[in-house]
């Protein structure tokens, strides 16, 4: 299909040219007939014929109507007595001018209509094989500047102009370059003018197109966000009917799913890579957790030993004490990361069961308990026996770093308390560590569950362990599908953390 | 330092852990022997009298499980096992294989010893226990023959299922009990699969011995193990 570029004034005198043809010779056949003697009936038909064959060969309904009219008066003219004239002496010439009239111009409306049909299909058959050329060229496409070349060449083919596309990236920012048709075969790189200027433009696109110096610029839109412009030159554009903005529309839709199937694919790809990555990343940190576990328990439990050698009050008593203490807190960051890198493992080794809360609470502070003796924890538990889905090792370790965190910030004789309670209207379950410590820095308080995040202004050694416990703490309530908060007690000093656990498994990680 | 006649044999192939229980047992008075594969393990079980095992699972040969299951054919004697995996089905495993008790590096020498004599003192209550109508620990008594339990000299009441739970701990004192053994035992074969229903008697039997139910002083949970009383 093309546009139409013709001069419409040669058309319109080729139409006339035609109609008069016929109408000549109409009236030549209806001298012969005369001059044979048939009767004016068959000249009438001959007319009617003439009327049939215009509007099969002009376009509109305009050229049928004016050629019955003529029509209707060449009858009267040449073949009703008097000849010659406009007049008529038998009125009943009259009732044949109206009947002429009104069937010729049904037949000359059926004609124009039918072909007017035909013309419409014969369209519509173009677009779809446009279409269906550029769908299968589109197929072949290995990435998106590739998609964007065949988009331009096939459209310009179509649409018989210089057409261009510019591209995307994947941050939605679009290229510097464009290419455009130049020929058959060539295509031109060119640079955006104003891209700050277009950018802005496009993004406040309310229509489906923009006009700017040279093109008319239809933005090609994905699944997502804009992926490129589809750039038509402004000649063209102007002279583009409904069926060509249609066309045009379709094409531009199957190039962004093209783009589209082609940036998810990409996608995906990436994403695999990421969690290949990921993985083995999770299974070097295990390994070498793993492999620390054993050296440690040989250090720990040499340091005791030395301990139980030396007299308290010898000095070299403290210094087995420190590597005992130092190789009991790296005991903790392996325990830590091996949590970590479970949980990173995408919920696949998180195995939730239902527990009876209070047992892990009181295996956790139990733990606590043999460490730091020295103080008291209380627990406040629902008298009523409470189930919850969980990872009980994970939960537990979450129990021991938020009570380890507590007992670092808490004097020994101050309070620690540990609570449950179930919040039907929830469905969950509300765990509170609670101390009588210094509290949490207003400061601290939006960064406490970042990674590495340790309080300022402290002695560093106080705070260490920190900043991997909180964050692992945040870490397995989310993998659990809870949350956890932390503030300071508005009854008096002291910190306390608050996480909940949802009491129905909404979603099972062992299925996955 | 005492002397004692208990020989113990560890299987563990990192010498510096080995170095440090070989030290503390003999700051106990315990004799002992060493080796660092599970080989030399079951050649050695073999020839020399051995009274309890020390064993680590993860051994450079073959596992430490297809030891268990070797000496379990022969012997009863006291098996504790010594894992860096945390893995709690390997733990449980090992239990069901026969393992007494189980300790996960890195440990303590304080505990390690304290499991040590829990293993020694069951193992020769097994005879002294035989007949016996009642036993205590601490505050808590149980009487087999009048099928009744007794906290602090006072009567303490329990439903049949109760009872039978806390004679199968009385009967494994200091012993790690798997759950699935419990079930097996109390429920009996086939029904072996409701844990939470164990988890509902245990905690109905917390409330009844147990100052603090959520801080146990005699029944401890092994977490997605099982449950022991404690001795200590």
């Amino acid at each position: 299909m093309e546009i139409v570029q013709n001069n419409k004034g040669i058309e319109i005198i080729r139409y006339i040219f035609i109609m008069l043809l016929f109408i000549c010779g109409a009236t030549g056949v209806g001298y012969f007939f005369r001059h044979l003697g048939f009767s004016e009936t068959n000249i009438v038909i001959v007319y009617l014929l003439s009327i049939l064959l215009i509007a099969r060969f002009t376009s509109g309904f305009v050229y049928g109507i004016i050629a019955t009219l003529i029509a209707t008066f060449a009858f009267n003219y040449f073949f009703t007595e008097p000849f010659f004239t406009l007049s008529v002496n038998d009125p009943a010439y009259l009732i044949t001018f109206i009947i002429m009239a009104i069937t010729a111009l049904i037949t000359s409306a059926l004609t124009s209509k039918v072909k007017q049909n035909a013309l419409e299909a014969k369209e519509k058959e173009a677009e779809a094989s446009a279409l269906y050329m550029l769908t299968n060229r589109l197929t072949d496409a290995i990435d998106i500047p590739n998609i964007a070349a065949i988009a331009t060449s096939t459209i310009s083919g179509i649409m018989c102009c210089r057409a261009a596309c510019l591209c995307f990236d994947e941050n939605g920012q679009p290229e510097r370059v464009f290419i455009q048709q130049q020929d058959n075969e060539k295509q031109v790189r060119r640079e955006v003018d104003h891209i700050e200027d277009m950018r802005h433009r496009i993004d406040s696109l309310r229509t489906a197109y923009d006009i700017s110096a040279e093109f008319y610029d239809w933005p090609i839109y994905g699944r997502e966000a804009i992926l490129g412009i589809l750039r038509i030159p402004k000649e063209t554009a102007v002279k583009m009917n409904e069926a060509h903005m249609r066309l045009l529309r379709s094409m531009i839709e199957s190039t962004a799913l093209a783009m589209d199937r082609f940036r998810s694919a990409q996608e995906r790809i990436k994403s695999k890579e990421e969690i290949v990555q990921e993985r083995y990343r999770g299974n070097l940190l295990r390994a070498i957790s793993h492999d620390l576990r054993t050296p440690l328990s040989g250090i720990m439990g040499t340091s005791e030993m030395l301990m139980d050698m030396i007299k308290k009050d010898d000095e070299r008593y403290t210094l087995a004490k420190g590597i005992h203490h130092d190789a009991d807190w790296l005991h903790s960051l392996v325990e830590n990361i091996l949590s970590l890198t479970r949980l990173q493992d995408s919920k696949l080794m998180i195995d939730k069961q239902m527990e009876a809360v209070e047992e892990v609470i009181g295996v956790a502070v139990n733990h606590i308990m043999q460490r730091s003796p020295e103080h008291e924890i209380s627990i406040n538990i629902p008298e009523e026996l409470l189930f919850v889905p969980m990872d009980a090792k994970l939960i537990e370790q979450m129990l021991i770093n938020l009570l380890d965190n507590a007992i670092k910030h808490t004097l020994p004789e101050n309070e620690i308390t540990v609570a449950v309670s179930e919040d039907k209207k929830e469905m969950q379950a509300i765990f509170s560590v609670a101390d009588r410590g210094s509290g949490i820095a207003d400061a601290d308080l939006s960064h406490i569950f970042q990674m590495f995040y340790t309080t300022h202004g402290k002695e560093a050694d106080a705070q260490r362990g920190v900043g991997l416990g909180l964050a692992i703490c945040e870490a397995i309530v989310k993998a659990h599908g809870g949350t956890i908060e932390a503030h300071n007690r508005t009854d008096g000093v002291g910190a306390e953390f608050i996480f909940t656990l949802p009491m129905e498994a909404r979603y099972d990680a062992k299925q996955e | 330092m005492q002397s004692r006649s208990d020989n113990i044999l560890i299987v563990e192939d990192d010498a510096q852990i080995r170095n440090f229980i070989c030290y503390a047992l003999k700051q106990e008075g315990f004799p002992y022997m060493t080796t660092g594969t599970a080989q030399g393990a079951l050649s050695l079980l073999v020839s020399e009298k051995i009274d309890l095992m020390l064993l680590d699972l993860g051994l450079p040969d073959f596992d430490g499980m297809e030891v268990i299951k070797k000496v379990r054919e022969w012997s009863e004697m006291p098996i504790i096992v010594v894992s860096a995996r945390d893995q709690d089905r390997e733990k449980a495993a090992a239990l069901d294989n026969g393992a007494d008790d189980y300790l996960t590096k890195p440990f303590s020498a304080t505990e390690l010893m304290a499991r040590i004599r829990v293993a020694l003192r069951h193992l020769y209550n097994i005879g002294s226990h035989h007949g016996q109508t009642s036993i205590s620990v601490n505050e808590l008594r149980i009487d087999f023959e009048k099928r009744l339990v007794y906290l602090q000299d006072a009567e303490v009441h329990m439903t049949p299922m109760e009872y039978d739970l806390l004679a199968l701990f009385f009967k494994n004192i200091g012993k790690v009990l798997t759950t699935s053994y419990i079930l097996k035992e109390i429920y009996g074969i086939g029904y072996g699969t409701d844990t939470q229903a164990l988890r509902t008697l245990m905690a109905g039997l917390r409330r009844k011995i147990e100052k603090y139910p959520a801080r146990p002083r005699y029944l401890l949970t092994e977490i997605r193990v099982g449950y022991r009383l404690a001795d200590e």
